[in-house]
Parts: structure tokens; sequence; C-alpha cells
């Protein structure tokens, strides 16, 4: 029978605790998912208005998502902006640094018809972001690249050790039993 | 049947793995869209957990090979030297990604600044200890070369870490750590996501470094059965 790989001194006590540790924090993470997710939120569409005060400082926005729902956003001075013009060059800011900015860069997405991300919380926007889905081949190409390299490279080693481990054992049971074999002779 | 498996399988790998597709969940579906990059920006929650590995590993490579000239202790060579391995396979996965994600942001593949050159001396330095193990002859002899080699290494472990605080260049500064600039460090959700992935990280370079450790010691019990053998066969040939 093949032998369970355990560290010395870990046993099925350890096990447990480590199947419960496990448990604690899935059931951690879902709790904590659950509460998070009646007042944050993610939402990608179009922009339809945009309101400023009298200095043309932005004040609020909307937003239609794909089934036509308008949603509208108020600001914070933490909002930030990633937000790309024409040409593609990324503008960064926050609604507290440059809140003129930000309308004009809104108001320049609802006449493309360029579509934004927005992550709130409470119904203030606490970032507003080009969507990423309209770049998949520039940015997620890259994200799956390292995904891959990094988790292709660590099965790889974690199989050349299994292998190299086994035919270690095999060679060690060989040589025990010959010379258990030469002892009785 | 489920007993049966969760006892053959390591508590540490299991461990691990839990933890790993709690990072996963976070940095793909609860972590927002980082405001300045985008999605590429993701690439952070691997590249620097497997940086702290790679550093984590000549630390334990220096302080093993230390503790080895101390005590002249065979369990610390063996320690130093999965630590070493395992560390060339973060170093290695550490400069990909770093290279992967440079090109997007930076718009070059590499660049010849400060934390990336020191970067590269560090994965330099644990393939130039594996090679001298693997070629210099066996004995006690190579075993404190190596150690004097493995304790040196370490030098350069600061030097990476304070690069970008030393020689201001493209790549970011710390956001982690002492030396981390107030101004820089990241937000509350980014650095919940990076603290779990850094955790799930240590956890897996414990795991590899724990199995590493075991094939050392079945090649010594090999070696030290080989011997055995040799002189059964010769002591029944008498």
């Amino acid at each position: 029978m093949k032998k369970a790989i355990v560290c010395p001194g870990i046993g099925t006590g350890t096990a447990r605790l480590a199947i419960a540790l496990i448990l604690a924090l899935s059931a951690t993470t879902a709790l904590s998912q659950s509460s998070s997710a009646q007042d944050k939120s993610i939402l990608s569409g179009i922009v339809v208005g945009v309101e400023t005060d009298n200095n043309d400082r932005l004040t609020r926005f909307a937003v239609s998502d794909s089934t036509g729902t308008v949603t509208t956003f108020e600001l914070s001075t933490n909002t930030e902006f990633g937000l790309e013009n024409q040409s593609g060059d990324r503008w960064v800011s926050s609604q507290g640094e440059e809140p003129a900015e930000s309308a004009r860069r809104l108001r320049d997405h609802r006449e493309r018809f360029a579509p934004i991300t927005v992550s709130s919380q409470n119904g203030i926007a606490t970032s507003v972001v080009e969507r990423e889905e309209g770049k998949l081949e520039t940015n997620l190409g890259y994200l799956f690249a390292v995904f891959a390299i990094t988790w292709a490279l660590f099965f790889a080693y974690v199989l050349y050790m299994g292998r190299k481990q086994r035919v270690l054992q095999h060679e060690i049971a060989k040589l025990k039993s010959s010379i258990a074999n030469a002892d009785r002779t | 049947m489920i007993n049966k498996v969760l006892n053959r399988l390591d508590p540490l790998l299991i461990l691990s793995a839990a933890l790993m597709g709690v990072a996963l969940y976070l940095i793909f579906i609860w972590v927002p869209t980082e405001t300045n990059q985008g999605a590429v920006q993701r690439i952070l929650y691997f590249h620097v957990p497997v940086a702290w590995g790679s550093m984590m590993g000549i630390l334990v490579v220096s302080g093993s090979s230390f503790m080895y000239l101390w005590k002249k202790n065979e369990k610390w060579d063996r320690l130093a030297v999965a630590s070493a391995e395992v560390g060339v396979v973060f170093g290695g996965i550490m400069l990909l990604s770093g290279m992967i994600w440079a090109r997007p942001v930076w718009a070059v593949w590499w660049t010849g600044e400060a934390k990336l050159t020191t970067a590269l001396i560090l994965f330099f330095i644990y393939v130039a200890y594996l090679m001298f193990r693997a070629y210099f002859p066996p004995g006690a002899h190579r075993q404190r070369l190596a150690a004097i080699i493995g304790v040196t290494g370490a030098i350069d472990t600061p030097i990476i870490y304070f690069a970008t605080n030393l020689w201001s260049q493209a790549h970011p500064p710390l956001v982690t750590g002492p030396a981390a600039d107030a101004d820089s460090t990241l937000g509350s959700d980014l650095g919940i996501v990076l603290l779990a992935s850094t955790i799930a990280f240590t956890f897996l370079f414990i795991f590899l470094v724990q199995n590493r450790y075991k094939i050392r010691k079945s090649e010594d019990d090999l070696v030290e059965l080989k011997r055995a053998s040799s002189t059964s066969v010769m002591t029944g040939a008498n």
C-alpha cells in the first residue's frame, strides 16, 4: 500500500485541524461576501447623464446598463477615475482632485457611447473605469499568460517531485531487500 | 472513503490548495478593477507573493547554511538545498510574471533598472548555488563551500527590497513592509487581496520545501544504503 505523504509529527489530528480551518475560512469568506454584497456593487454601461454645479464640478452621473435600467450615482472626494480618451490615453485622478475634469471626461464618454464600469457602495461611486471587456486582447491576454505560466510551472514542479520521490522509494526498497538477502546468505 | 483520501493527503497541501482557492476568488471576483492599469493590475496578486517567496527562499537558504556551518548537522544542509530549489521556481516565476506585466504598462519586456537587475541577480545566485552543488565532488567540503555561498547570497535581499527607494525608476515604489511610502500604500480591498494571496503562496512555499526536503533525505538514505550494500557484498565475497 502506498504510504501517505505526511510531514513527521503531523498526523490525522492536524489534518482535521487543517480541514476545520479551511471550513472556517470558507464560511468567513462566504459570510463577509454575502454581507458586503448588499451594499457593494459593480455596474457596466453607457453614461446617459452628467450633472454639475455652478462651477462645472461633477455632482452626479447616470449610467444605463444593457437592460436599459438607469442608475444614478453620487460621488465622494475619494471617488477614483481611470478613463481613456479616444486615442487610448488614460486619465487617472479622483473627484477630490479634479471634479471639473471628471465631468468633462464623463461627457466625452457619453458623446462617444464609450462603456464604463462603476464600482459603488451605498449608491456612492468608489471607482469609475473604462470597461475592461473591450480590451480583451491587450489586457486579459497578459493576465491569462501570467496565470497559466505560474500554475503550469508549479504543477510541473510538483509532478517532478512526486515522480522523483517514487523512483527513490523504489530504489531504496530494492536495495533494502538485496541487503537483507545478502545478510541471510 | 473521504477519510481514506484525506488521510493520504498532506494537510499542508490541503491547506495551501484551500487558501489558494480563497485567494483566486478574491483576485478574480471580489476585488474591484484598479483605476490606473485596469485588469492587468491583477498580475500584482501573483507577482508580489512569488517575489516574496523568492526572497523568503534565499533567507531560508542563508539561515540554514549558517546553521550548517555552526552545527554541522546534515538536516540544515538538506533544508538549504530544498529551499534553494523551490526558490529557483519562485524566482523564475517572479521574473516571468514581471516581464509579462511590464509589456502592457511600460511597453517593454525588460529594462535594466535596479529592482529588476537585483532580482535577476538573486535568480542567478540560486542557480549558481545549485550548479555548484551539482558539479562539485560530493562531501563535507562541498557542503561547507555551498553553505558559504548560501550565507553570502542573502546580501542581495535587502538591496532588492530597498532598490526602488534607493534608485527611483520605472518600477512602482514599495507598497508593503516597513519601508513602504505612506502615499503609495494599497487601498484596503487591494491590500486584503494581496495579503490573502501572500499567505496562500507562503503555505505553497512551505509545502514545496517540505516535500523537496523529504526527497533530499531519501537521496541521502539511498547513498547510505548503496554504501552498506557494497560493504555487505564485499563481506560476502570475503
